[in-house]
């Protein structure tokens, strides 16, 4: 009796010495990855968001966009809408965004002047996206796959018991030469992130305000510090809803063309 | 009917904003009402200086244009209404109904009725598909071909599937594309001043007819990597054909002139595709039927072909480059006709955006191949607040007497404020 005890115990340590092991295996910089990319938030989002961009003087202009988005297994669709400033009121984006690195993302825009959509390169996703310092891929959710991840520790940072994540990217040509996030280990979300490129620290992503809607933690408020040229941005979710159950119909260049949601 | 429609449009516009007001003692239902409306437009200033002598003005207006829309989810209105001053040209002075139409969504499909724009194709800055809406020759090479396409008076009916898009367009009422007045400063006279002209009134139909109705249908998908669409539009010809005789009485020599629109049929087919940091689209219209000018004043029916390549490049760091090259073929051509057999030319459009993104820097060059005419707009358009632009450009045109070359002494530079509300 006494040898199948011991033999019992013996099995439920090794049984969880072994995943203890592998849990500790997997959660290498990739893993970490993963669990920023696949944070739980819902299968579709609508979203109203405010921009205010803030240059060296303390000048500010303001971005207003409407935005809905949707999953597709591990890929997205998203459509944009722009209802301020008046200059750029009711311009519009669709974007169809692949989790395969090698399948380009297909990107259209509606300027309300021109009253026609155009295709736009879905391969430039570094540039600026409408003035802000975000850029395309930042405001988007980029393919792990496109970095080489590595985890460089734990730190704590305003708070938060974070991962060290550094984000190398495969591209060599990529905007940023690399990234160093702090990635919460409970919400999963990068509280700051800092890029840098071949010259050294150009932006830091810093996180204002997270809370939980429902069971999806949230970013309400952050900033994106533009230290390469003086310039900030900072990023204010005023609204938004998870699981609408949008339809698919939304996120047609029909739905552009029409010049509204 | 069109009337109709337009007079439905506003005053449902009109009214529906009325009501909103009266609606005032439920606070409830006058936001809901409120939150229906949105108003939105802008106002510009432009102001040129010749850069030849006498250094005069070419372009001098005042312009603004208001935008109303209505939503109330089962119905959607839309209202604009333009008005004009203008220091150069008195008859552009004015306001009027830019657009007014009202829309209806379905689950797969949508209906907008009224004045509307509507516009085909993936050319950037001229025409192939493109011929929907007829052309404002008022003031061209001055205004973006944005501001150069009129409304017209139509029913716009589209079915929407999950990757085709059909588009059936009825337009009863023919409108013309919209020529400079003699003595406009950009009027071409095709005959020196002592030749007396008799013009008879140019034949073209008229008011709401099934009859005379354009129609047009497109079938256009847009899947992943690739966009196509062909179509087929039944039309008048915007442009009228000359028919001219040279005759010589008590008087002197005269010259007695008849335009003309006849009927058209245009077969399109657009395409774009990208990759890497490259779009390349490209775009064709076969014309059947087309009356085209002769040297002996008898136009001739040609078939005729326009096609377009063009690539769109974004290399990063904020710079743009557009480059087009495109060809009018006539098939069958004759050497009385007044244009060659091929009129191939050339665009480049080259831009660089600074202080983030609020500086935008341009060129744009659209160049004649068969005789080295061209126009090139440089400008730089600095965004001064939200909403507050001011742009600065000069306008080279070099040639002698073909399409570019007979504006040549309007060559500007010239100065816009806008404000967007």
């Amino acid at each position: 009796m006494s040898i199948m005890r011991n033999m019992f115990f013996f099995l439920v340590f090794m049984l969880f010495a072994s995943c203890t092991a592998a849990v500790c295996a997997e959660l290498d910089g990739r893993a970490v990855a993963m669990l920023v990319h696949d944070r739980p938030d819902g299968e579709d989002r609508a979203q109203v968001c405010t921009m205010t961009l803030i240059n060296r003087r303390g000048a500010t202009r303001v971005r207003k966009v409407e935005m809905r988005s949707k999953d597709y297994g591990r890929d997205q669709k998203s459509i944009m809408l722009f209802r301020e400033p008046a200059d750029v009121k009711d311009t519009m984006f669709l974007s169809w965004s692949y989790d395969d690195v090698t399948h380009e993302d297909d990107r259209w825009l509606y300027m309300p002047a021109m009253k026609s959509v155009r295709r736009i390169s879905g391969a430039s996703k570094n540039e600026y996206f409408m003035g802000t310092d975000f850029t395309y891929d930042d405001i988007g959710k980029r393919s792990v796959d496109k970095d080489t991840h590595t985890l460089l520790g734990e730190e704590t940072w305003e708070g938060y018991d974070c991962w060290k994540l550094e984000s190398i990217p495969v591209d060599p040509d990529d905007a940023y030469a690399r990234k160093v996030s702090f990635v919460d280990k409970i919400s999963h979300v990068a509280v700051r992130v800092e890029y840098y490129d071949k010259d050294g620290l150009i932006k830091i992503l810093t996180i204002k305000d997270l809370r939980k809607v429902g069971e999806f933690w949230t970013v309400f408020l952050s900033e994106m510090d533009n230290v390469s040229r003086s310039h900030k941005t900072v990023l204010q979710i005023d609204s938004i809803d998870y699981d609408t159950g949008v339809g698919d119909e939304l996120f047609r260049v029909a739905t552009l063309q029409r010049g509204r949601l | 009917m069109v009337r109709l429609v337009v007079a439905l449009a506003l005053t449902f516009c009109l009214t529906s904003a009325g009501i909103a007001q009266a609606a005032g003692g439920s606070w409830g239902k006058a936001d809901e009402w409120a939150d229906a409306f949105d108003v939105s437009g802008w106002a510009e200033l432009t102001q040129s200086m010749r850069t030849q002598s006498p250094h005069d003005k070419v372009t001098s207006r005042a312009r603004m244009r208001m935008e109303l829309r209505a939503d109330f989810d089962w119905l959607y209105g839309f209202l604009s209404l333009d008005a004009e001053k203008n220091w150069v040209i008195d008859d552009q002075t004015g306001a009027a109904i830019h657009e007014a139409w009202l829309e209806h969504t379905g689950d797969m499909w949508d209906l907008r009725v009224g004045r509307q724009v509507i516009i085909w194709g993936k050319a950037d800055g001229l025409r192939i598909t493109d011929n929907i809406s007829p052309t404002d020759y008022t003031e061209p090479l001055t205004w973006d071909l944005d501001n150069m396409r009129l409304p017209v008076d139509a029913a716009k009916f589209r079915i929407l599937g999950d990757s085709l898009t059909a588009e059936f367009i009825w337009i009863p009422v023919f409108r013309a594309a919209t020529q400079p007045e003699k003595g406009s400063l950009w009027s071409v006279e095709p005959f020196p001043d002592s030749v007396r002209l008799i013009r008879h009134k140019a034949d073209k139909p008229h008011g709401f007819s099934l009859k005379n109705s354009e129609f047009a249908m497109k079938l256009e998908t847009y899947t992943a990597g690739f966009d196509v669409s062909v179509s087929v539009f039944y039309t008048w010809d915007d442009n009228p054909a000359m028919w001219y005789a040279p005759g010589l009485d008590e008087e002197g020599i005269f010259v007695d002139y008849t335009p003309d629109h006849r009927r058209l049929t245009i077969f399109g087919l657009d395409f774009s595709f990208p990759w890497t940091d490259f779009v390349f689209r490209g775009e064709a219209a076969f014309f059947r039927g087309r009356y085209l000018a002769a040297t002996d004043g008898e136009p001739r029916k040609k078939n005729l072909v326009k096609y377009l390549l063009g690539v769109d490049w974004t290399p990063g760091n904020d710079w743009t480059v557009t480059a087009q090259i495109t060809d009018d073929w006539i098939q069958d051509y004759e050497s009385a006709l007044s244009a060659k057999e091929h009129t191939p030319q050339v665009t480049l459009n080259v831009s660089k955006q600074f202080l983030s993104q609020t500086l935008t820097i341009s060129n744009m060059t659209f160049f004649y191949l068969n005789d080295g005419e061209f126009v090139n707009r440089l400008m730089a358009e600095y965004e001064v607040m939200d909403g507050l632009s001011v742009a600065l450009g000069w306008d080279h045109i070099h040639g002698d007497d073909g399409s570019y070359g007979m504006y040549r002494q309007n060559a500007q530079v010239w100065g816009r404020v806008r404000y967007s509300f």
